[in-house]
């Protein structure tokens, strides 16, 4: 099954395939800390959310891999600045998923180059990417790419039981 | 008298079971296989002269399949998570499963069966404690441990140990369905690399089976797994937990079902050969109407205890050709015992170091061949087949020489004769006992 992938913007078009493969990620971030609970009925919401970032390619980075037609992959990045540091601007990746039938055939490896391709034309050199801390699958994956922990989120439900 | 409702068989069962374990408290015992002339044989069988044995062996590590028991023993080891249909009911209450276990691995394999249900947690502290009884044994059976903890447990120890590791719940189930399999498809003259064949119910038992279906030439694209959650395939809801917690099941849904098909789990049986159900006990699991839609000639294997997933007479009304079931009172019983005694005689033999899914599908073909001439009330042989067992052993020996696994090098046959002494004597032995009345007849039911 492992037909030619082609790589592209996220268009509005293709907006409602992608969010499904989203929430895939989102429930398995579910899966491994319930802190993450996906909320069903935020769709709509989503929706608007991701039309949103597929209209301003200026903030944000959105590339989907295709296979025959069909969505094999996302990536999400924003263009953040760093006001206190340098370098002075930082892509942040905000939600990566591959279909599991395009695992382990570097769609992923793709989807981050075109992301790094995108950076050098911006002429930012540092990449980061969020996660939930228990998701040791996203935690190997970008581990393999050599990236390592720079910043923590701590959190705590503060709701008297 | 044996009643004939299945309720009312299965209470009059139960009855005599807890009678019968009341009256004997145990099945099986360890007795001397020495003869002990005077006290003064301690002096060879105990100390001093046995440190001569210990220094020898602690010299010659593999001396210990020669000079001890160790050839003969093998561990039932559960953690008794999964036992029967009755769940997780801990270690203690899985003893008495473990122990009938252990009298057909003697009375059928000549095989030494020690009952070890252990009390551990994780899969790691079960692993741990396998790897140190190791020395004490020549093969581990697993029983009885829930899924998916069991594919992890027996892939580690199988890499870990360097005596066989076989869970009987995956491995043996797996096996006699092969066996049954290939008969059943030489009774309706279809090939094993055009056949299509459904898994319908995704446990230990069927996953084992898709892997050994592959192995014995089946294609994993004609192959389609279906359970609660419907067909699997690469895009469906449940991948990502899967990936996480059972990757046996999620490899299954990437290389099998080559037209990606989707669908509610019936929707399955369209155009199928074969149908393997181990799933949610019948009588209504499987409709008629979905055997209808199936290819020529639809063989089904409804294998849930203690009711099959649809009635034999029912399945044969909507068109099945060959049915099979998990029980003994329909014709074509699917029953791992007729597979674990003569595999673990057959690696024992050879001192085998493993076992694996090229051993197992020849096993599977000693038994359908076995069968002289298979119809469709007969695709598997019985219980009471004792040519059976040193049959498979002999086979399954001879696999191990061919795998580079054995310790021991001999013929089929050379391997057949000693598998049957084994057996033989071992049942001569029990014999005695019966009939010197050691073991006590069974008391009478009021």
């Amino acid at each position: 099954m492992e037909d030619k992938v082609e790589l592209g913007k996220l268009e509005e078009k293709d907006v409602e395939k992608v969010l499904d493969l989203i929430m895939r990620l989102k429930k398995l971030n579910q899966e491994f800390d319930s802190t993450f609970e996906v909320n069903e009925d935020s769709r709509e919401d989503a929706l608007k959310l991701l039309k949103g970032i597929a209209a301003d390619r200026e903030c944000y980075f959105a590339q989907v891999a295709k296979s025959r037609g069909k969505i094999a992959g996302i990536i999400v990045s924003e263009f953040r600045k760093r006001v206190f540091y340098k370098p002075p601007m930082e892509a942040r990746i905000l939600e990566i998923y591959i279909m599991p039938e395009f695992r382990r055939s570097s769609v992923g490896q793709a989807l981050v180059d075109s992301l790094y391709a995108e950076c050098r034309k911006r002429d930012i050199d540092l990449v980061t990417a969020e996660f939930p801390s228990l998701n040791v699958i996203a935690l190997n994956f970008y581990k393999k790419m050599g990236y390592r922990e720079i910043v923590s989120v701590y959190g705590k439900q503060i709701r008297k039981n | 008298m044996v009643p004939e409702s299945d309720q009312e068989r299965t209470e009059h069962f139960n009855r005599i079971s807890l009678k019968f374990s009341e009256f004997y408290k145990g099945k099986t015992m360890i007795l001397p296989k020495v003869p002990i002339n005077d006290l003064g044989s301690f002096s060879y069988w105990y100390t001093p002269g046995i440190a001569a044995v210990s220094t020898h062996i602690s010299k010659d590590i593999e001396s210990s399949f020669e000079l001890t028991g160790r050839w003969n023993s093998v561990a039932i080891l559960t953690d008794g998570t999964r036992v029967l249909g009755l769940g997780n009911v801990g270690p203690e209450a899985a003893m008495a499963v473990m122990e009938g276990k252990a009298l057909i691995f003697n009375y059928l394999g000549g095989v030494n069966a020690v009952p070890v249900p252990i009390r551990t947690k994780t899969k790691e502290e079960f692993i741990t404690v396998a790897r140190a009884l190791e020395p004490s044994f020549g093969g581990f059976n697993l029983e009885d441990i829930e899924s998916p903890k069991c594919f992890f447990i027996l892939e580690q120890l199988q890499k870990d140990l360097s005596i066989p590791a076989w869970h009987d719940d995956q491995l043996g189930t797996a096996s006699i369905i092969l066996a049954g399999l290939i008969n059943a498809l030489r009774v309706v003259g279809k090939k094993i690399e055009d056949s299509r064949i459904v898994l319908f119910g995704s446990g230990a038992a069927n996953i084992a089976a898709a892997h050994l279906l592959m192995a014995a030439g089946f294609k994993a694209a004609n192959l389609i797994i279906a359970d609660s959650k419907g067909i699997l395939h690469p895009e469906r809801e449940d991948m990502d937990t899967l990936m996480l917690n059972n990757p046996w099941k999620y490899k299954l849904a990437m290389s099998t079902n080559g037209e990606r098909r989707k669908g509610p789990s019936e929707d399955a049986f369209k155009g199928a050969d074969v149908i393997i159900s181990a799933a949610r006990p019948g009588p209504d699991t499987i409709k008629p109407e979905w055997i209808k839609t199936m290819n020529s000639d639809p063989i089904i294997f409804a294998l849930a205890n203690p009711v099959p997933e649809i009635w034999p007479n029912v399945a044969k009304e909507a068109g099945a050709k060959v049915i099979a079931t998990g029980r003994g009172d329909f014709p074509n019983q699917i029953n791992n015992s007729l597979i674990f005694p003569g595999v673990f005689r057959g690696v024992l033999d050879a001192r085998s170091r493993g076992v694996n899914f090229k051993i197992m599908v020849k096993a599977s073909y000693e038994i359908a061949n076995f069968v002289k001439d298979p119809t469709e009330d007969k695709i598997v042989p019985t219980m009471e087949n004792w040519e059976l067992y040193p049959q498979v052993a002999s086979a399954v020996a001879r696999a191990t020489v061919e795998e580079g696994l054995a310790r021991r090098n001999n013929s089929t046959e050379g391997f057949y004769k000693i598998a049957r002494e084994i057996i033989e004597e071992n049942r001569k032995a029990y014999r005695k006992l019966v009939d010197g009345n050691i073991i006590k007849k069974l008391p009478e039911m009021d």
